[in-house]
């Protein structure tokens, strides 16, 4: 397993390089620039002119993209030009923050998804099997933006349980960071469920008619014991897997309800650099998210082959 | 050297101001009557960056400007008004401009200010700043003492107090040591009521009262950036909610006190909200597009004036403001020292059939007129999708281009084909008058990108006059001229003023809604 896991982090080194020039590439052929954000509506051709000057976007592209790999190969991935600091130092102050609201949340989609979707399945054909479909349906539906909104208005304006935004560090008040989070990680985590519910149902309903099943069944075994021991082993096969898709999507969508929420994550980050054309800190971001969801991914196989032992690669024993 | 008080010239209720009695102002100087509280804003736009002199962003001043002060400033009435300036002499000749610093000034670490730090600030500025073009006419500038500034001009420029008090990118005084920094690197240190906490990017800014400020007891009250200001709260956070109905939520809830831009279709819910008030800048921004004269078929000037013949301004300001608007036949807004209607005639004709009559005469035969707009400001997009409407009922093959904000921006600056209008709005340039409202229009910029970049030889006459004329009416006279121009030969097509509103909670005292947010002299009833 170890071979494997090496084989498969080295597999990603290329992929990184392809994404960097595919995000330099991308980036520099939209029109638009840093100055023209900074500058805003009201900017005059020389006001542009010297921010561009300010920025080093006067630069011939050539340059631009030499001191991009140059730096790149020292570990240095430039200069935030709208925040004034290193990327690097921006994505590590970021990540944490991302990283913690999209675990909550998928703690939140898991046990969401996978308790309805396992009684949707003890429960076929039943109201709570129809009702939980109907929940699935509307989880994967949904908007998250939309959802975020509604949410602040039930949670926020008309229960007042929970802040509209805002966010508090985990380390500074673990109470307030609970409250903070709880809205954004529900927004990310109610369509993610919807999708699990659905997987889990329909696995579990496939697991349930198999003959070891009835085997364990016929042994007398109780009801808890054969959901919770057989069954549920093999509905985690398909489960983990898509549970590494659902943390992708939980970090992609970052970028929406961090801004709406005002959670300064790596989201949040991102979303601006895109929309402030913050050339580094794009390349920086995209670069950084890759190798997140490329490490995700390596994790998900990984866990894999060591839930099911039948699954070796290369023919390894 | 001869010299007079050029303040008194500029402005003469400011001149009485300071020549009455500092001790009889003082007595009746704003002084809080509740003090303590965390003041909670709730902003529209990421703060990009502190470092005031790189920024022309609204969202950064909305902040720096209470962190930071100018030797001279823009009041109420938009009026060059001394700030960390005690006086503004200035030679007979017009050559020399000779600043006094006020006394006891401290910059937030504690340090003095002197005439060093205001030297560092200018060299920073002119190597930086983002309207380092204002400093051009100036032949140099030194400190003669440590209070005594003197600035002396290439030649002379009546309106150099004007371009100076500019708050577009203002001329913010940094300690020296930080003015030695590159642009974005600076901690921002400045003299303001407010001191610099911190900065979470994408969350939030935390100003804390700074104890060692000194007022400026010349005057009794704040007035524009100007004027007495004192920190009232204890502490201020600027939140940044970009997402409409969360931002409104939040003062709903009580969570921030003020927000900004409350949008045409949450105003009525807001007034109605039981704690919560609206209140709105009346001249907040002009809506305004600006023809191509490079790219056929707007090249032909007949074309263009009938393009403006066929517009109806009220129904373009109705779907760019859903109502919040005025009509406005000027380039200026209505009560301010520049304001005219010179080419009135040429406003919100909504005459059709002279359009037509136009487009005959000019030879049109249906060529695509495209409207570059984006949908991240809707006030340009709707603006668009109903002038696209005015000028098809008119006979003319409209249709939109639609990019996002930064690359239609970048399109009209740099690109002369593919687009034929493009979309946007002044709010601060139009607010602080003549030269600062038509520099657009002007070599070098000329927004409406005519051949080769040679402006319009009679406008950038007139708008020379402007900045060079002796007194107020001259330069009053040659701003009527050029915006008669302006809309004759259809440079820009201003559809008219939009308003801006804002909601604060009930226990928020004295904040006047302004072009950005301040918050000296705001108390939080107790």
């Amino acid at each position: 397993m170890i071979g494997y896991t090496i084989s498969r982090l080295l597999q990603a080194i290329p992929i990184l390089i392809l994404v960097s020039l595919m995000a330099f590439g991308i980036i520099y052929l939209i029109p638009g620039d840093a100055a023209t954000v900074i500058g805003g509506p009201s900017a005059t051709a020389e006001d542009l002119a010297q921010i561009r000057a300010n920025l080093g976007l006067d630069q011939p592209l050539y340059m631009q993209i030499v001191t991009f790999y140059t730096n790149l190969f020292q570990g240095d991935l430039g200069r935030s030009l709208m925040l004034g600091i290193p990327v690097t130092e921006a994505i590590i102050q970021r990540s944490p923050i991302t990283i913690g609201v999209a675990i909550y949340s998928l703690v939140i989609t898991i046990v969401l998804g996978l308790v309805t979707g396992i009684i949707a399945a003890l429960n076929h054909n039943r109201w709570i099997d129809q009702a939980a479909t109907i929940f699935a349906l509307i989880g994967v539906s949904l908007p998250n933006f939309w959802l975020a909104l509604v949410l602040i208005v039930l949670f926020s304006v008309q229960l007042g349980w929970l802040p509209t935004g805002g966010y508090i560090p985990f380390t500074t008040d673990p109470w307030g960071w609970l409250r903070t989070t709880t809205l954004p990680a529900l927004s990310l985590a109610l369509l993610q469920a919807g999708l699990l519910t659905r997987i889990t149902r329909s696995t579990m309903l496939e697991v349930l008619s198999q003959d070891y099943i009835r085997t364990a069944r016929a042994k007398g075994l109780s009801e808890w014991v054969v959901v919770g021991k057989h069954a549920l082993a093999n509905v985690m096969m398909p489960v983990v897997t898509v549970l590494g898709l659902i943390l992708s999507v939980l970090l992609s969508g970052s970028i929406v309800i961090e801004s709406i929420f005002g959670v300064p994550g790596i989201g949040a980050l991102l979303g601006n650099a895109i929309s402030s054309r913050d050339y580094p800190m794009i390349q920086g971001g995209l670069l950084f998210v890759t190798a997140a969801l490329l490490l995700l991914n390596i994790v998900v196989d990984v866990l894999y082959t060591w839930l099911d032992p039948r699954i070796r690669v290369g023919g390894g024993k | 050297m001869q010299s007079r008080r050029l303040l008194s010239l500029l402005a003469p209720a400011l001149a009485a101001g300071l020549l009455t009695s500092t001790s009889a102002l003082a007595q009746a100087a704003f002084s809080c009557p509740q003090t303590g509280g965390d003041l909670i804003v709730g902003m529209e736009a990421g703060v990009p960056t502190l470092d005031q002199h790189t920024a022309t962003s609204s969202a950064t001043r909305n902040v720096a400007m209470n962190i930071f002060e100018t030797l001279v400033i823009r009041d109420a009435a938009m009026t060059p008004t001394p700030d960390l300036a005690e006086s503004i002499e200035t030679s007979e000749d017009g050559l020399t401009y000779t600043f006094k610093l006020r006394d006891g000034i401290s910059f937030h670490n504690g340090k003095p200010l002197t005439t060093a730090d205001v030297v560092a600030s200018f060299d920073r500025y002119k190597e930086v700043g983002v309207n380092r073009a204002t400093l051009d006419v100036v032949e140099k500038w030194e400190a003669t003492d440590d209070i005594t500034f003197v600035i002396t001009l290439k030649q002379a420029q009546p309106t150099f107090l004007e371009s100076l008090s500019s708050y577009t990118v203002p001329i913010v005084i940094l300690p020296a040591e930080e003015a030695a920094k590159p642009a974005n690197q600076i901690t921002p240190i400045g003299t303001g009521p407010f001191k610099f906490v911190e900065f979470v990017p994408d969350s939030h800014v935390r100003l804390e009262r700074y104890d060692g400020y000194v007022a400026n007891d010349t005057f009794g009250d704040l007035s524009g950036f100007a004027g007495h200001k004192q920190a009232c709260v204890d502490t201020v956070t600027f939140r940044m909610l970009t997402e409409a109905g969360a931002r409104m939520a939040a003062l709903e809830t009580g969570e921030v006190h003020i927000v900004e831009n409350v949008p045409a279709i949450s105003q009525e819910r807001l007034a109605g909200t039981a704690g919560v008030e609206v209140v709105r800048l009346e001249n907040f921004a002009l809506n305004v597009a600006y023809p191509n004269w490079s790219a056929p078929p707007t090249d032909n000037a007949l074309v263009r004036q009938a393009m403006l013949a066929a517009l109806d301004m009220e129904e373009i300001m109705e779907a760019a403001t859903d109502g919040a608007f005025k009509l406005n036949p000027s380039f200026q807004f209505p009560d301010t020292g520049y304001y005219s209607t010179a080419g009135e005639e040429f406003y919100n004709q909504a005459d059709p059939e002279k359009a037509r009559a136009l487009l005959a005469e000019a030879g049109y035969t249906n060529e695509p007129i495209v409207l570059l707009t984006n949908q991240q400001f809707p006030n340009m997009y709707n603006s668009a999708l109903v002038m696209a409407a005015q000028l098809q009922a008119a006979g003319m093959n409209a249709e939109l281009r639609v990019l996002d904000w930064p690359t239609a921006l970048a399109t009209s600056e740099k690109e002369t084909a593919g687009w034929n209008v493009f979309f946007t709005f002044w709010a601060t340039v139009t607010a602080q008058g003549g030269p600062t409202s038509l520099r657009n229009l002007a070599n070098p910029n000329n927004v409406y990108k005519p051949v080769n970049n040679e402006g319009d030889a009679a406008f950038n006459e007139a708008f020379a006059r402007i900045q060079s004329g002796a007194d107020l009416e001259t330069r009053r006279a040659a701003f009527a001229e050029a915006q008669a121009i302006a809309f004759e030969q259809v440079m820009a097509i201003p559809f008219g003023i939009m308003q801006n509103a804002q909601g604060i909670r009930a226990n928020v005292e004295n904040y006047q809604p302004y072009y950005n947010t301040r918050v000296s002299n705001v108390w939080l009833e107790q």
